[in-house]
């Protein structure tokens, strides 16, 4: 918000850099701007737009859980508060329909279907690199089953659960349950069609269904039109019952009671990430303890090889969570995760402490997946000529520690390696003195040989953050003097 | 045991491995990760000693696991070489005549190898295409289940002649050395391994194709860590037919009608030492009208036969084949395919003393009894 709001901050948003040019105190970037189809000046995120927009599209900010429209903001606190059309899904782009309605309803008369991308040019003086982090690929380990068994969701999934912003308003139900509703829908569908048949049926030959079948089987009445009653009303009969049963089952739906968390999930497994993920044993901490909040009557399990409560604070909160809050710690890397008859995940692990191998039954279970580097790291190192380290995050001196080695060019946050919130907002003020303090020395010297063009007295930021690859948010900060 | 050490210094003692391990479901005393514990710990010994060293099946749960990715079947095998010489051996099935049969290969002795191919199919003596039988013709005499394991070297040889494919099988070819390695006899393995390299070089082949998986790994990876890169291709006989069956014009009958679903087992070398999960099943959908269902636990997560290198056949090795069974069942099977002759002869077994009633075919058969 402070971003947004400052007047020498310059965002762009929803942009993507192309190109990089010159050196530290004197740099010209080239930026895509990226159409969104709303003039940013003229929107007011008021979202009557997204109301009325007829195209509805699966969310990637509530992974996939829930469903936004064709014109939208990726979340509710974005900066810009500006909304966007998804060109991929409009019915405007895609098929060509003349749909317009956002257009009709936007009082502010912010949307341009004309708008094209633009390149923008700007010329800075230093660079930081805050293009965040993506999450592991879960599917990639076949034993904990993601992708194959309904009820084994991600850190990230779960976060979405426990919100009550989130798809089900924080109430966790099990990802097997929410599909009965689904189908509910689909099978009643599927009863009204059928049922409008057979009572046509039964109009034209003025005769009820379970008399006419009666009938039909002795072989009183056969040929054409009764063959079509007798094959429609057999299968109406299963429908029936298939849907009283999946009614008794929507209308039993229970919440999530025993859940599991599985450590390093992708991380501190050679196979995949070497590296410690640094923040997951902190956030599944937290996702139990705001777990049995919600319900005190839930049983919770974190399975993992140790817990690495580093920095102020969090050991105790792990004690807390383990005294006060009931959370129980298991000493086991989780060997493979199966599924009983009723769908619910059963873990399998070795109780190192017992020495025991043991399965438990949950209804869900969540995965501490990996902090990976993000998707835009490898164009960007090589559009900005600055190596990765071996974990593809950027590489940097060891002192000082943000500057990669690129002279100007620093990263920070999750683009320097896994790390949490608190550290992250450390790094990025550390980063932006690195880059005053580079200015600095750039500009006197500049003064001092009397060439004193104002473009390279500017000081200017770019960072961006790209998360899931789903919208592309660059941030960039020009502060003209 | 230079190479065992060093890997296990990188063990996180996570556990993965022993709540992976089938064994250790069945015998709470079998503990991957405590035997790496034991020995980090300088207690050799105990290991060299114990009888649990036999118990491990090799069938890679663990180590394709393993967030370390210590290759515990190495370990063992390392392990077992060391037990052997000091007079710690395995608990042989069927009174050690599969073994017998092995080292007797080792020497210099003129075998009826081909014998069974000549009465169903066309060979050669030289050429570029060699079929390596395996030891099929020796299990179907030696053990009592019946013609399990040449049926499937029979069904391989028809189809690569429906096919328009006349390879190479000798009289000459020897065991491939997989058993003798495993349980930790490096010398005979090692012997085999020579002669057939012998054998193969003097039919001139380009391209070794092998109907069991166990063959395969041996010569894919086994073998060319002790002897360099082989001057042949190898390659295993799902591979190639679900690369060659499509262009050669043999199309397939339907699968009758009722017949039931199909599940296929993963056998250990095939699926997680070689990474071929693929081609079997698309050679099972190849046959028009078969209803595939896959069991709870299929690829990756396969779970062994119950036995391997002829040894320590026993209770444990029974409640798992038993439970093999009852997943195949499980899934609505009635028909259970597998690649490797193994797999076929130990399941068999079990299921001859339970009233499971699944039919377990190989796969070649399976392809075979369908081609029009």
């Amino acid at each position: 918000m402070d971003v947004g709001r400052h007047p020498k901050i310059r965002l762009l948003a929803y942009s993507e850099v192309e190109g990089v040019e010159g050196e530290m105190g004197n740099f010209r970037i080239r930026v895509r701007k990226k159409a969104r189809y709303v003039d940013e000046n003229k929107c007011t995120g008021c979202g009557s737009c997204a109301e009325k927009c007829p195209t509805v599209v699966c969310d990637a900010y509530n992974v996939g859980l829930a469903k936004r429209k064709a014109i939208y903001k990726y979340f509710a606190q974005g900066i810009p508060s500006v909304y966007t059309i998804d060109a991929a899904h409009c019915r405007n782009f895609e098929t060509g329909k003349k749909c317009g309605l956002c257009s009709r309803i936007c009082q502010a008369g912010a949307i341009d279907y004309q708008q094209e991308d633009r390149i923008v040019e700007l010329d800075v003086g230093a660079i930081i690199l805050a293009t965040g982090y993506e999450l592991f690929d879960a599917r990639k380990v076949p034993e904990y089953g993601y992708g194959r068994l309904p009820n084994v969701v991600t850190s990230l999934e779960f976060e979405r659960f426990l919100s009550a912003s989130g798809p089900t308003g924080g109430h966790v139900y099990k990802p097997s349950d929410l599909a009965v509703s689904e189908v509910l829908a689909t099978l009643e569908k599927q009863m009204r069609t059928s049922s409008r048949e057979i009572e046509r049926f039964e109009k034209t030959f003025e005769m009820s269904s379970e008399r006419f079948i009666e009938k039909f089987n002795s072989g009183e009445l056969t040929g054409g039109h009764y063959d079509e009653w007798a094959g429609q009303y057999r299968s109406f009969l299963p429908l029936k019952e298939k849907f009283k049963r999946t009614k008794e089952r929507a209308e039993s739906l229970k919440t999530a009671h025993r859940l599991a968390f599985i450590q390093c999930v992708g991380s501190r497994d050679s196979r995949f990430n070497g590296h410690c993920s640094a923040f997951c044993c902190m956030h599944s901490i937290k996702e139990a303890v705001i777990a049995r909040e919600h319900d005190p009557e839930s049983e919770v399990h974190i399975f993992g090889m140790d817990i690495r409560a580093v920095g102020k604070n969090f050991e105790e909160y792990r004690n807390r969570a383990e005294g006060e809050a009931g959370i129980k710690f298991i000493r086991s890397r989780v060997a493979e995760v199966t599924e009983n008859d009723s769908h619910n995940p059963v873990i399998w692990y070795e109780d190192t402490k017992a020495r025991q191998v043991r399965s438990m039954e949950v209804d869900m279970a969540i995965l501490a997946v990996a902090c990976e580097p993000g998707p835009s790291a490898r164009r960007l190192s090589e559009l900005l000529g600055v190596p990765l380290n071996e974990f593809g995050f950027y590489a940097t001196l060891t002192v000082p520690p943000l500057d990669t080695f690129r002279p100007g060019v620093f990263a920070c946050g999750c683009a320097h390696g896994p790390m949490d919130i608190p550290e992250s907002v450390a790094q990025a003020s550390s980063a932006a003195a690195r880059a005053a303090s580079a200015l600095m020395g750039a500009r006197s010297k500049e003064q001092g040989a009397g060439s004193g063009e104002q473009d390279a007295e500017s000081r200017k930021q770019v960072a961006g953050s790209e998360d899931h690859g789903a919208k592309a948010k660059k941030r960039e900060a020009g502060k003209g003097e | 045991m230079e190479l065992a050490r060093e890997q296990i210094d990188y063990c996180m003692e996570c556990g993965v491995c022993t709540g992976s391990c089938p064994v250790s479901r069945v015998l709470p005393a079998f503990s991957p990760r405590q035997m790496i514990k034991r020995v980090l710990m300088d207690r050799d010994e105990t290991v060299l000693e114990g009888r649990e060293l036999w118990a491990c099946l090799a069938c890679a749960r663990c180590s394709s696991r393993c967030p370390a990715r210590i290759d515990f079947p190495e370990f063992i095998r390392e392990y077992r070489e060391t037990a052997r010489k000091r007079g710690n051996l395995p608990q042989e099935s069927h009174h050690g005549a599969l073994q017998a049969i092995m080292s007797l290969q080792t020497r210099n002795l003129s075998q009826h190898r081909t014998d069974w191919a000549k009465e169903i199919g066309r060979f050669k003596t030289a050429g570029d295409i060699f079929f390596f039988v395996g030891c099929a013709p020796y299990f179907d005499t030696a053990l009592k289940y019946g013609p399990i394991s040449l049926e499937m070297a029979g069904s391989v040889l028809r189809l690569l002649n429906r096919m328009g494919i006349e390879p190479v099988v000798s009289d000459d070819e020897r065991c491939c050395g997989h058993d003798a390695l495993l349980s930790g006899d490096r010398e005979t393995f090692h012997k085999l391994a020579a002669i057939n390299l012998e054998v193969i070089a003097g039919a001139g082949a380009k391209t070794v194709l092998f109907s069991c998986p166990e063959g395969y790994v041996t010569f894919k990876t086994e073998i060319p860590k002790y002897f360099g890169k082989l001057p042949f291709e190898v390659i295993h006989v799902s591979q190639f037919l679900a690369r060659e069956l499509p262009g050669s014009g043999l199309s397939f009958r339907s699968a009758e009608n009722g017949s039931g679903a199909i599940t296929y087992q993963d056998p250990c070398s095939l699926g997680r030492k070689a990474g071929i999960y693929d081609p079997p099943r698309d050679l099972i959908n190849m046959v028009p009208g078969v209803k595939f269902e896959e069991m709870a636990r299929n690829r990756e997560n396969s779970v062994c036969c119950g036995t391997s290198a002829w040894m320590e056949c026993s209770e444990c090795s029974k409640e798992m084949q038993v439970e093999r069974l009852l997943e195949a069942a499980g899934a609505g099977a009635s028909t259970l395919i597998t690649a490797c002759p193994k797999c076929a002869i130990h399941l068999s077994c079990a299921e001859q003393n339970t009233d499971i009633t699944l039919k377990i075919k190989d796969l070649y058969s399976f392809l075979l009894d369908r081609v029009e």
